[in-house]
């Protein structure tokens, strides 16, 4: 039993869709180039900035874990939360890789990694990142149709039509508009998703009550349920993982570096991570309390990641249904596009490059911009949707995302501040932190050597990638023989 | 039960914070959207003269 309205919470929610398509293509006449296309001309300032980059960075994925977290480890779970604000703070103040990478002019990461190691590097660069993040977003789907079917009491049997639909109306407007269309339907679900929050978050502690959320913390996990160091499943360990994870994302996630990419100048991206830094804690805490408000209510339940869905399907009425449900639709909606973009902007201006040994008229360069965004919008779909995932979905987004992160991040700083860092050095960071996580999960899986991989732990094998992709780069920087002159690659 | 101002001063700021900046980005947003959508059409005129 839900209390979704259909009348209601259906107008609510067809008014948000109707308005985000119509927004969506009304831009697609000013795209003209791959670089009105790709990065809005480097047009954005700095409050669609911070709503852009809120918006992508929040989705139903995003909401279902963060919950998750606050539901098996109470207040503590909104740790990493608090540790990327820190990152994201500090680099914007800072300016630390964020000003060279702006101030060099390039589209993407890969292309300032040319310039310091070479052709096969970018290629290479653009190649993980591709695959980290297409992989990463795989799931993203399904998680959010979990979500609605849940929250909205809807029949299992639409989840994939309803969210094959979602996608097809995403994709239209992303291939159509590219960077232009994304911005400002993000502006739009920025506001319509915070507000869904905000309003959510405010009734659950009105009615569940701020001392019975700190009780039921306390009772379920003692003193481990606001501190992390205490906890038995978190440890200094996790801290120190997330840390690094959380300052490897700020520093090179492509989605969060569209934005400072596609920033009017560099002043105004550095301006947009120092103000948004504080929105990464409320996207881990409110969702933890609607997590914890699950835990409270409805006590232990087999499924922890289905808990906040069930709650809020009872907690939420009419009206108000409406409204959290169109957040959440714009949550997971402006994720999907600006994923499709940023990764279709990788396989376009690194992957692609070779093949261009001309550069391609405008007019090429956008069809294969759209081309590929419908290509990424199938896969999604076969890959994400109508092909089922086994094992464990926490354990796969670290992997998937580790491999990429551990390495770009490596590749990025060398480049950005050690002239001496070269191709060597690079090709090495990269295999090796590849080679770490895939090693854990090979480990993990079979059954002869599982002890030893629960000994060792997802977090130990997560810093031994970030430290060891880092020795890499400086051995393998320091081993290959430099002549005076020649560039890093050379 | 321990006192944990620590959490409860991070919730509050966190609604106060988000819901001011919402209001602010709404307004300040739209504004960008504007004059982003102008400069990108000033471009436009400008490459169908030269063309």
């Amino acid at each position: 039993m839900t209390n979704f309205n259909w009348l209601l919470d259906g107008s609510i929610v067809g008014l948000y869709l109707l308005v985000t398509m119509v927004a969506g293509l009304m831009v697609r006449k000013y795209v003209g180039k791959v670089e009105h296309f790709l990065v809005a001309g480097r047009e954005m300032d700095v409050y669609l900035g911070i709503a852009s980059l809120a918006a992508t960075e929040f989705g139903i994925v995003t909401c279902m874990y963060t919950a998750q977290n606050g539901y098996e480890k109470g207040f503590a779970g909104a740790t990493p939360g608090i540790l990327m604000a820190l990152a994201m703070a500090g680099v914007g103040l800072t300016g630390f890789v964020i000003k060279p990478l702006r101030d060099s002019g390039v589209m993407t990461i890969p292309e300032l990694l040319e310039k310091q190691f070479g052709q096969r590097i970018r290629w290479a660069a653009g190649v993980v990142i591709v695959l980290g993040g297409l992989l990463n977003m795989g799931v993203f789907l399904r998680t959010g149709g979990q979500f609605l079917v849940l929250v909205a009491g809807l029949d299992v049997r639409y989840l994939e039509i309803m969210m094959t639909a979602l996608l097809v109306g995403v994709a239209v407007y992303t291939i159509l508009g590219g960077m232009l269309s994304v911005l400002v339907t993000d502006f739009l679900q920025f506001v319509v998703m915070s507000a869904g929050l905000i309003l959510v978050t405010i009734l659950i502690l009105m009615n569940v009550g701020w001392e019975k959320l700190v009780s039921t913390v306390d009772t379920s996990y003692g003193a481990g349920g606001f501190n992390p160091f205490v906890n038995p499943t978190m440890g200094w360990q996790y801290v120190l993982f997330n840390l690094m994870l959380n300052t490897a994302a700020v520093l090179t996630w492509q989605t969060t570096i569209a934005r400072v990419l596609a920033a009017k100048d560099t002043n105004t991206g550095r301006k947009i991570y120092t103000r948004t830094a504080f929105f990464f804690v409320c996207r881990f805490l409110i969702p933890g309390i609607w997590g914890i408000a699950a835990l409270a209510t409805l006590g232990p339940v087999a499924n922890t990641l289905e808990a906040m869905p069930q709650y809020l399907s009872t907690a939420v009425p009419a009206g108000l249904m409406g409204v959290l449900i169109a957040a959440m639709l714009a949550a997971d909606m402006s994720t999907d596009s600006s994923y499709m973009l940023t990764w279709c902007s990788v396989i376009y201006n690194d992957i692609l490059a070779p093949f261009r040994k001309r550069p391609w008229s405008e007019r090429k360069g956008l069809f294969w911009n759209r081309t590929i965004i419908a290509l990424i919008g199938i896969f999604l779909l076969v890959y994400g949707l109508w092909y089922p995932l086994k094992g464990d979905l926490w354990t796969y987004l670290g992997v998937t995302g580790t491999i990429y992160l551990a390495s770009i991040s490596v590749l990025l700083i060398a480049c950005c501040y050690w002239r001496r860092a070269n191709s060597w050095g690079a090709g090495a960071s990269i295999i090796v932190s590849a080679a770490i996580p895939i090693a854990y999960l090979v480990i993990e899986q079979v059954p002869s050597t599982a002890e030893l991989a629960k000994s060792i732990g997802p977090y130990y094998s997560g810093i031994a990638t970030y430290l060891l992709s880092g020795a890499a780069m400086v051995i393998g920087s320091t081993l290959k023989p430099r002549a005076e002159g020649r560039p890093a690659h050379a | 039960m321990p006192n944990h101002w620590f959490w409860g001063a991070l919730t509050i700021a966190c609604v106060i914070w988000y819901s001011t900046i919402t209001i602010y980005v709404a307004i300040k947003g739209a504004r960008d959207i504007k004059n982003m959508l102008a400069r990108l059409d000033s471009v436009r005129e400008r490459d169908a003269e030269k063309s």
